[in-house]
């Protein structure tokens, strides 16, 4: 019988409820958009800060920590060990993982008598590495590739190089000649180096073995990422190990405030919901009052009787909780495209706390039915 | 030995400044039919109210069945009500989205647990068999009054309170309401019911005149 009345109490007043249910609806589907970014942005700004490139760098302790090319020259000829390498042992750690690493050395050449920065990598990395460079021709993804070069846009520029050319480069008394696979627009100093295969460049400055500093792109937050760096340093001690602190501060500083400015967003959201259900269930109750003093006649308890309403309200929540979780899967794919530039993944957790979070705020909203308790039968049925 | 259902002593209510009730004392016996009868404002309903546990009164005692409805709390007049009373109103006051049947279940869910079957007999007893699944505004006022006269009998109550029970009924409905109001009486039950019309008054075995909240005359005692 209980259900029997729940369902005709739901259906008789389904005017004023119905205006209740929107409301629940619309505070539900964008409170669990807001939670699904919430819960998939750190995963979001990682990927979007790895875009910015290398985040932890390791170089040698007697080296200024800049790339500056009249200091390379000074560098001792440290090799650093197969420990970096993305298979490490160290990858996967403390929340962060190596999406790509790289050796460089660097040194000064000339292309024409011009003095130019030769970096000898290993080419394959390099487009994982910075996933925003840009590319005209094509990138080389072999690691023993000794043939070929890529160029930056504004070496490419100077001496009309285009990808298929060829460039010359001199280093004191030797040259070798490459051909050039891509050219590369990074929009940063990038664009005035020459990148050859590592033991390309060793052989042509006669420096073999000899490395500059390793970068490490590394998946994470700002924390995990500072962490992974610590630890590295820890078992490297030899080396200088340092995050590139601009990236990862910057990456917490979104993160904190991003989240700050979404749970302001769901508390006013429940608030308004909360209001919204409240106006309803305040005209709600005064309709009732006739309702409740014929039920109390007939033996009702108090605690019976607004159980029927309550369970109204609880049902309300979770029918516009989960209509609204539903509606706020696309809301969260369509901010996700527009915010991030990507689809966001469904965090099904999500699911029952926006239900559980919309019947709480359903019930606070059905605070007018309280009064109902407070009705008296003998009034009522005299009409007045 | 004398079984007396209802016992009333000096039983005063007051709203505010103005005395409903003032000082009324009588006995009822089981399976006694009793009108009561006055004037409007003369205390009839309060009387009622007060024997049904929806109302309190200002001094005095009701005592209905050995339980003095004033020392009950909240759930216990809930129980009270429940257990012991039946009533019949002159609005009807139905729960306009809950069918015939289901205005009926609701006095058995309140009381302990449903059983449509018998909901649906008392339905057919008031001979409204083929209108249980109507709701109220399907109904003309006399079904929707036997509606309410099925309601009150569901959980076999000791006391059957009837508030003006034919006031809102053309001649026809009134006539099926009496005849159900009779056969209860010989089946036993007793029945307060108030009234105005001396007409309806003297198909009680005893009638009560109220005036200005006191016993005015108890003028007549009518043999079965």
């Amino acid at each position: 019988m209980f259900g029997r009345i729940l369902w005709k109490l739901l259906r008789g007043n389904r005017g004023r409820l119905a205006v209740a249910l929107v409301a629940v609806i619309s505070g539900a589907a964008v409170v669990s958009a807001l939670l699904t970014i919430e819960f998939d942005i750190s995963r979001k700004l990682t990927q979007e800060f790895r875009l910015l490139g290398p985040n932890i760098v390791v170089s040698g302790k007697n080296i200024d920590e800049s790339v500056d090319p009249h200091s390379i020259q000074a560098l001792n000829a440290n090799v650093i060990p197969a420990r970096l390498s993305p298979d490490s042992p160290f990858t996967g750690s403390s929340g962060a993982s190596v999406a790509a690493s790289a050796p460089f050395y660097f040194a000064v050449v000339r292309v024409s008598g011009t003095a130019v920065i030769a970096a000898g990598t290993w080419l394959d990395q390099l487009p994982k590495l910075n996933p925003t460079w840009r590319i005209a021709g094509n990138w080389i993804s072999s690691r023993d590739d000794e043939q070929q070069c890529l160029i930056g846009r504004k070496v490419a520029q100077q001496f009309e190089i285009a990808p298929g050319g060829e460039i010359t480069l001199n280093y004191t008394r030797d040259q070798a000649r490459f051909r050039v696979a891509g050219v590369i627009d990074s929009g940063a100093a990038e664009d005035n180096q020459v990148f050859l295969d590592l033991p390309a460049a060793w052989k042509l400055t006669d420096n073999q073995g000899f490395m500059t500093l390793w970068q490490l792109n590394v998946d994470g937050t700002g924390p995990s990422i500072g962490n992974y760096a610590s630890r590295l340093a820890a078992a490297l001690p030899e080396y200088d190990v340092h995050p590139v602190r601009a990236v990862t501060e910057a990456e917490g500083n979104l993160l904190g405030r991003t989240r700050l400015l979404i749970v302001s967003m769901v508390v006013l959201i429940l608030v308004l919901t909360a209001l919204c259900v409240l106006a309803t269930m305040a005209a709600l109750a005064m309709e009732r009052r006739a309702d409740v003093g014929l039920m109390k006649a007939l033996g009702g308890t108090i605690s019976r009787i607004v159980g029927l309403f309550v369970a109204e309200v609880g049902v309300l929540g979770a029918v516009g909780g989960l209509l609204g979780c539903i509606a706020g899967m696309a809301l969260a794919q369509w901010m996700g495209r527009r915010v991030f530039g990507t689809s966001i993944t469904q965090r099904w957790e999500v699911f029952p706390l926006t239900i559980a979070m919309m019947i709480g705020v359903a019930m606070a909203g059905a605070l007018p039915l309280r009064r109902l308790g407070d009705v008296r039968p003998a009034v009522i049925l005299r009409g007045e | 030995m004398t079984e007396w259902l209802v016992q009333i002593e000096d039983l005063r209510k007051e709203f505010g400044n103005v005395r409903a009730l003032d000082g009324v004392s009588f006995d009822v016996r089981a399976g006694e039919w009793i009108a009561i009868m006055g004037p409007s404002g003369s205390g009839k309903t309060t009387l009622i109210n007060i024997l049904g546990g929806l109302d309190m009164p200002t001094s005095g005692r009701a005592i209905v069945d050995g339980t003095d409805v004033a020392r009950l709390d909240e759930n216990g007049l809930a129980r009270f009500r429940s257990e012991k009373i039946g009533f019949i109103f002159q609005q009807f006051h139905l729960v306009p989205y809950l069918t015939a049947i289901e205005n009926v279940m609701l006095a058995q869910y309140f009381h302990s647990t449903t059983d449509e079957a018998e909901a649906r007999e008392a339905l057919g007893r008031v001979g409204l068999t083929d209108r249980v699944e109507h709701l109220p505004g399907q109904l003309s006022g006399g079904e929707q009054q036997r509606v309410a006269v099925a309601r009150a009998l569901i959980n076999h109550p000791k006391l059957i309170l009837a508030d003006e029970p034919t006031g809102n009924l053309d001649e026809t409905n009134e006539g099926i309401v009496l005849k159900l109001l009779r056969e209860l009486h010989v089946e036993g039950h007793t029945i307060l019911m108030v009234t105005h019309a001396a007409s309806i008054g003297q198909m009680a075995d005893r009638r009560i005149e109220l005036a200005h909240g006191r016993l005015a005359a108890e003028p007549s005692v009518r043999r079965r």
